[in-house]
């Protein structure tokens, strides 16, 4: 026990404490400048020093840890004498614009000047000037604001761990800046400016745009961007959101935001939105009343129905869909149209990873805390860059590897470049082949736990590809197979991280079986990205076309009866179509009426043109969406939704935690499942709900997940898997299980030739982002990633216009070279329509249900009149 | 930037040395400021890619030490030292020696590329102050009368 | 000079490096073949009975530093040499490196053997690029025969010396900066603690000694422990090099007891006052130690007694001013190097000593204002203290003592103004 007593008063810790914590748990205030929760002591401003009995000089509160018996003063006339002399040596060259510096009112040196009294003025040698710097789409600069407490540079270089900042030069002559010394080649977290503690870096996207004091309201709500479902707090003024900032502490990113996140919220104004319901009249698209679109949707599909029998009608809802929405969704397909063909985003690759998982080892397998990445031994990522998709998870793996664990990447290591010992880059089928070999290898050096005999008899009796013949394949020696193979033989508790790439390919169900394999072998911890933040939530909603919104399978008769007398409906017994199924169906004209609930499809899938035909083919089809998106366009009734900021709800993310999203602005329509509880109605089927913790409520009778669950029971954030119970039991089925032929996959693959991977992009996540100006501002096209002997044999150069044709077609890009990749595999970006799935067919895979999109035999030329201009502009950059 | 493979070779050599390969990172850029004479931004990007440290962070160490350079600079670098002992011994005058004769002052480089000039926080010379380096020699004992002359031998 | 025969200034009067089988010759390595005889422990005490204090600046006794580190439960530690000797008037090592670099290395490693550092770097200021190809060409032959690598003279013990150059940045003289430096990184002073010999270069133990220190090693144990100390003061004893510049008659480094006089220096040993004028002041341990007036001169030079005067005894580097010297120039040029070389980590030195340096530049060029002197006084008094690293505090301490010793010529430049 540790016993110090502070201006008079005696406080014990178990542990030593810094002189700053000790002080705050003592109630007593000691002001500080660079010292941040989030960072790591620095001791650079000296405005935290205090007097500590018997030694001579002040020490920083902030740096200094206490001791048994030591006696620290804080606000002695000593102290306090220093504080003013600090606080003018940081005013002498501070150039005191508060009038129109963003942050005054939330500026940390002008609270402190107020409290400790202005500079006495008599620093008479003329302020350091400095333009500020606005190259920089996003971030401002201010290096006459900046007193280089370097929390910007510890925050990139130390939690980010982009290090995209750094204090150029010395002493007084120091200042701050990217490399390019203008704009910034970074993530775009905005962390930065977020613990900037004056106003040396803000944001551009609301500049001059507010005070913080005229700000009317803060809701604390959940991020809609991705699965992680980072804790977030909205800024509102005239019913419209000004800014979306973290919370020190709040949530599971503890304070932190990815582009996305701090960024992003401008779709949330974006001025296009649709505001009232849309019916298509002699081929226009004309605004009717509410009632009049519901009508027809009531009456077309009453007809289809009624001609083409319950199964012509299929559903698809967005990851973005509340909890709420999703379920109301199912409810209204399995209740009022007796159809199972729903099915959601989540069905192309999180469903069905999460479903084979559950079925060969447990139920809430991959239900994970994220911040328990750090804490791994060891990380094995695949199928996908985890600082792209999941940006806030990507930091935990960063913060591990930091700390020595060893991180190994199969697929490009992105974000993970500088934090990974090793990243094997190769084409689809390569992954399969390479994957089983390391199964095997593994296999020789770790024993079977004997816990799961089907699963070991697969892992005993599957024939690998010869080591040789495997590293051939992969483009990777046999000794970095062993090599990685022995690495991960070394872990005792992994964390193994999935991204969808490794499922949607033709390929994907045996690399579902390896991986669940590697997990059984290494006690690991599996994490599945996932790039809406409720793909979890509408699988948990039954948004599934063969599971209940029990979180159990209909096919099971014992468990549709318990939800039909739930629920007083009539579940169809077969299972539906998935996504993909209902896409190839609508294409074959045996999808007649198609109600989408914010998604586009066009944007969601491969194949553009593919899904556009099939869009064409439907008779009637319903979109309901925020935008006027590329799917709307083939629309018969465009219905307007709300923005998750304009309604109530909640998200499930990756790791099952249940959140509360809130209502901080009202948009001008109808929450979706309002809408659809009117539609329902005229189907005889009355859901009579006042709100959404009525439905949430219904949920919680209804799932054996949500049990005893409520909407205000979650607002804190901590109702994590398995919230109220232990994990369901239902039968484990081996379907798809089977020994898997690793030498066909070897000789069938005909994996020649430039093959290309999608990219996952950090700055954009389907049809949000293309509605956020500020995100198009970082990134406003897709691009292709290109090998530096690939793009020397074409002699294509950053920046160049590159076309990539396939069977599917022609696209132009423009090129990024990117020393990681092989000469065989190029990336491409899907944002935004022009992207790589506007040229990558597909196919279902008939084990997962997902759409399997290899390409390869990809031909790849240069653009060469567009380069010529670039060439230019490039050579009369580099004269000047 | 075409890069010898002797740079690659010595900075592969230059990791044997140390425990991180982020120790290469000072040796590395002198590696970098010999070949080419100065820092270019191409450079530092080199020098973070080959030793796999972010491009901001080399930039930030390599302008916190004044003897690298991030502008082009001459063939040949006075660097003249006039901190106090250098000074009192006459060493600020020797400033317009060097600005009457070439033209020259500090941080700056002639029209012909052949001097640069940097002023030095003492270069350890004091007893034969005022003194200088022109690239790796030293010169003592400088005088107004002399130092042309030591100079003129550098082409 | 006493009767002693020169210990760490051997070879200096002769025009190049003593290489390695004339250093043996001097009987060099023998002082290695018997610390190897030694337990380690044996050897630290030794250098714990001579009583001798870190050389660079701050007289830390070395055999407790290298003792913290020995107690250290990790087993991979290091031993770095401090040899980025920037203190302006300071260039003693750059002597010992370039005239008897054995001297050097034989003290490293027996340094290394005595605190269990089995790898260890010079870090050489940038500065020195001769005495970079001195100490290059000299561990090649200590590799050669035997005196470095894996088994030294065939006992086993281990011990690998690099060479790290510095870049022209003065903090790094600071044990923290220079192993942050060392660490591929800006050299920036770190919290301590913890300290270097917990937790230095690579997070691992680690010793930082100058190469003063380093160099009289050998010589300790050659005499013993307790023969040493009886070397000049008692309160620090031991050899000392003085680097004497400025004008004097004959500037040079002298190797003399700890606890020599300033008048014997400047009188003695470097001839007096070139031109036999009037003495003005002196800086006895480098710009980063208070100036002192010609009335305390009899102050043996000491860590011990120079802090009696109010100044400090630093690196030795005595830099002599006579009558003719401006002091508000002087006082000026030291600022604009702290200026220089402060790193900007903490604002009191990065911003406080800039404007020192402003307001002595206006007052320098005849334009200074009532109240500058007064004004120079508070903002050294409000850096004093509050700085992170000794740097900010030392500019400080030198512009005080300016002032005060020399009050009058700065109300003359305001006058004047």
């Amino acid at each position: 026990m540790i016993t110090i007593t502070i201006d008079g008063k005696k406080i014990s810790f178990e542990r030593p404490v810094t002189i700053l914590d000790a002080a705050r748990a003592a109630g007593i205030h000691i002001p500080t400048l660079c010292h941040h929760d989030i960072l790591k002591p620095y001791g650079g401003c000296r405005l935290c020093l205090v007097e500590v009995e018997k030694v001579p000089k002040l020490q920083t509160a902030c740096s200094q840890y206490v001791s048994d018996g030591m006696v620290v003063r804080t606000e002695t006339e000593k102290v306090v004498d220093a504080r003013r002399a600090v606080l003018e040596f940081l005013l002498i060259n501070h150039p005191l614009d508060c009038p129109h510096c963003d942050k005054a009112g939330e500026c940390e040196l002008q609270d402190l000047a107020a409290k400790y009294g202005p500079a006495m003025g008599r620093f008479a040698e003329g302020k350091r000037r400095y333009p500020e710097n606005l190259e920089d789409p996003l971030i401002v600069r201010n290096r006459e604001r900046c007193i280089l407490c370097l929390r910007c540079v510890r925050m990139c270089d130390d939690v980010q761990g982009a290090s995209a900042l750094s204090v150029t030069g010395r002493g007084s002559k120091s200042y701050i800046e990217p490399f390019s010394g203008g704009a910034y080649d970074c993530e775009y977290c905005g962390n930065c400016l977020a613990v900037c503690p004056v106003g040396a870096i803000t944001s551009r996207t609301h500049r001059h745009g507010f005070r913080p004091w005229l700000m009317e309201k803060e809701v604390e709500t959940v991020c809609s961007y991705c699965g992680v479902g980072c804790s977030l707090v909205l800024q509102v003024r005239n019913n419209s959101v000004v800014r979306s900032v973290p919370r020190s502490g709040l949530g599971l990113n503890r304070g932190l935001l990815c582009s996305k996140g701090r960024f992003g919220y401008d779709c949330l104004n974006y001025g296009d939105r649709l505001d009232a319901p849309l019916m298509r009249r002699n081929g226009v698209l004309e605004r009717v009343t509410w009632t009049e679109a519901i009508n027809c949707i009531a009456d077309r599909m009453k007809e289809i129905k009624r001609e083409n029998g319950s199964d012509a009608i299929a559903g698809i809802v967005s990851g973005r869909c509340t909890n709420e929405d999703a379920y109301v969704f199912q409810k209204f397909f399995r209740g009022a149209i007796g159809t199972n063909n729903i099915d959601s985003v989540a069905g192309m690759a999180y469903g069905p990873a999460q479903r084979f998982f559950e079925k060969i080892l447990v139920q809430g397998v991959t239900a994970n805390p994220i911040q328990g990445i750090s804490d791994s031994d060891g990380i094995f990522v695949i199928g996908g860059d985890p600082t792209a998709i999941n940006p806030v998870l990507g930091l935990q793996v960063r913060s591990a590897s930091k700390k020595g664990v060893p991180v190994i990447v199969v697929g490009h290591p992105g974000g993970l470049k500088r934090y990974s010992k090793r990243a094997f880059i190769m084409n689809s089928a390569a992954e399969t082949v390479f994957l089983a070999a390391l199964v095997d290898e593994i296999k020789r050096r770790r024993p079977l736990p004997g816990e799961r005999p089907v699963l070991e008899e697969i892992i005993n009796g599957f024939r690998p590809a010869p080591l040789e013949d495997a590293s051939k394949m992969s483009g990777f020696g046999p000794n970095d197979l062993v090599d990685t193979a022995h690495a991960l033989s070394n872990m005792s508790r992994p964390s193994i991280i999935i991204g969808r790439d490794i499922v949607q390919t033709d390929t994907g169900h045996m690399n579902l079986l390896f991986l669940a394999a590697l997990t059984y072998l290494l006690n690991g911890r599996i994490y599945l990205l996932s790039e809406l933040p409720n793909e979890q939530g509408v699988l948990d909603m039954g948004c599934q076309p063969d599971m209940l919104p029990s979180g159990r399978p209909l096919t099971v008769e014992t468990f549709r009866k318990r939800c039909e007398e739930t629920l007083g409906i009539i579940i169809p017994p077969a299972p539906g179509l998935s996504y993909a199924e209902m896409t190839e169906a609508a294409h074959e004209g045996r999808i007649k009426a198609l109600y989408v609930m914010g998604e586009d499809m066009v944007l969601g899938l491969p194949d553009s043109n593919y899904v556009r035909g099939a869009l064409r083919n439907i008779e009637f089809l319903v979109v309901q969406d925020r935008f006027f998106t590329e799917t709307a366009k083939y629309a018969d009734v465009v219905l307007p939704a709300l923005s998750w900021a304009e309604k109530e709800g909640s998200y499930t993310n990756l790791e099952r935690r249940i959140q509360l999203t809130r209502k901080a602005v009202e948009g001008e329509s109808i929450e979706e499942w309002k809408v659809i509880s009117e539609i329902s109605k005229t189907f005889g089927l009355h859901m009579g709900y006042r709100s959404a913790a009525d439905i949430f409520s219904e949920i919680a009778r209804v799932s054996q997940i949500y049990r005893e669950l409520t909407l205000e029971g979650i607002a804190d954030g901590k109702s994590v898997w398995p919230y109220r119970g232990g994990p369901l039991r239902y039968d484990m089925h081996t379907e798809g299980t089977k020994l898997p032929d690793i030498v066909s996959v070897m000789e069938e693959s005909g994996m020649s030739g430039v093959h290309v991977r999608r990219e996952a992009h950090l700055f954009h996540s389907q049809n949000a982002s293309r509605y956020s100006p500020a995100l198009l501002s970082i990134t406003p096209e897709p691009h292709l990633k290109i090998g530096d002997i690939l793009a020397d044999r074409l002699s294509v150069k950053d920046g160049d216009r590159v076309k990539v044709s396939t069977d599917a077609g022609s696209i132009v890009l423009s090129a990024r070279r990117d020393p990681c990749l092989p000469d065989n595999v190029v990336l491409a970006s899907t944002f935004d329509g022009g992207g790589i799935f506007e040229i990558t067919k597909w196919r279902v895979n008939p084990i997962t249900k997902a759409p399997a999109s290899d390409v390869n035999g990809v031909v790849i030329d240069k653009e060469e009149a567009i380069t010529v201009l670039h060439k230019d502009r490039a050579d009369s950059l580099v004269g000047g | 930037m075409a890069l010898d493979n002797k740079i690659l070779d010595e900075i592969n050599e230059l990791k044997r040395k140390y425990e991180d390969e982020r120790s290469c990172l000072l040796p590395a850029l002198y590696l970098f400021q010999r070949e080419y004479g100065w820092l270019s931004p191409e450079a530092l990007e080199r020098v973070a890619e080959i030793l796999n440290i972010p491009k901001a962070t080399v930039k930030g160490v390599s302008t916190f030490y004044a003897m690298f350079s991030h502008k082009p600079m001459g063939r040949h670098l006075i660097q003249l030292c006039t901190n106090v002992a250098c000074m009192i011994m006459g060493g600020e005058r020797l400033l317009d020696i060097l600005k009457g004769r070439y033209g020259l002052e500090p941080n700056l480089t002639t029209p012909d590329r052949r001097f640069s000039l940097v002023i030095m926080e003492c270069i350890g010379a004091c007893d034969t102050a005022p003194a200088m380096l022109v690239d790796t020699d030293l010169h003592g004992n400088l005088t107004e009368e002399n130092i042309i002359g030591i100079l003129e031998r550098y082409e | 000079m006493n009767s002693r025969e020169s210990v760490l200034l051997k070879n200096a009067d002769r025009p190049g490096p003593a290489g390695i089988d004339e250093y043996g010759e001097w009987g060099g390595y023998r002082s290695l073949h018997k610390a190897l005889s030694m337990e380690p422990g044996q050897v630290l005490d030794e250098v714990k009975k001579s009583g001798l204090r870190g050389r660079g600046g701050a007289g830390f006794p070395t055999g407790m530093k290298w003792s913290f580190a020995v107690a250290d439960p990790q087993t991979q530690k290091y031993l770095l040499c401090n040899a980025d000797e920037g203190e302006p008037g300071t260039f003693k090592d750059r002597i010992i490196i370039e005239k008897n670099p054995h001297l050097l290395i034989e003290g490293m490693v027996i340094s290394a053997y005595a605190v269990g550092a089995a790898s260890g770097y010079i870090y050489l200021r940038g500065e020195y690029p001769k005495a970079k190809d001195i100490l290059l060409r000299a561990i090649k032959e200590a590799y050669e025969k035997n005196y470095l690598g894996d088994s030294i003279l065939g006992k086993g013990v281990v011990f690998h010396l690099h060479i790290h150059c510095g870049a022209g940045a003065y903090i790094c003289g600071e044990e923290t900066a220079l192993i942050e430096s060392l660490e591929g990184k800006r050299g920036q002073p770190r919290i301590k603690p913890p300290f270097p010999v917990n937790e230095g270069f690579s997070s691992k133990p680690t010793v930082v000694n100058n190469v003063e220190t380093l160099a009289n090693i050998p010589y300790i144990l050659e005499i013993g422990g307790d023969e040493y100390a009886k070397i000049g003061s008692p309160e620090c004893p031991g050899l000392k090099l003085f680097s004497v510049s400025g004008h004097v008659k004959r500037p040079g480094v002298y190797e003399l007891p700890m606890g020599v006089t300033l008048r014997e220096i400047i009188y003695t040993h470097c001839g007096g006052i070139r031109g036999d004028r009037k003495l003005k002041g002196v800086i006895p341990g480098g710009v980063s130690t208070p100036v002192l007036l010609p009335d305390t001169i009899d102050c043996p030079m000491d860590f011990f007694h120079l802090g009696k005067v109010g100044s400090m005894l630093g690196s030795g580097a005595v830099i002599v001013f006579d009558e003719t010297v401006d002091m508000v120039k002087v006082c000026l040029r030291i600022t604009k190097f702290f200026e220089h070389e402060s790193c900007g980590k903490c604002t009191p030195c990065r911003e406080g000593v800039s404007w020192l340096r402003a307001v002595l530049e206006r007052m320098s060029n005849g334009s200074g204002r009532g109240g500058d002197k007064d004004l120079l006084t508070e903002v050294s008094n409000n850096i004093a203290g509050k700085t992170f690293c000794p740097l900010g505090e030392n500019a400080a301490a030198a512009v005080q003592s300016f002032v005060n010793n020399f009050g009058d010529e700065f109300k003359e430049k305001i006058k004047s103004g």
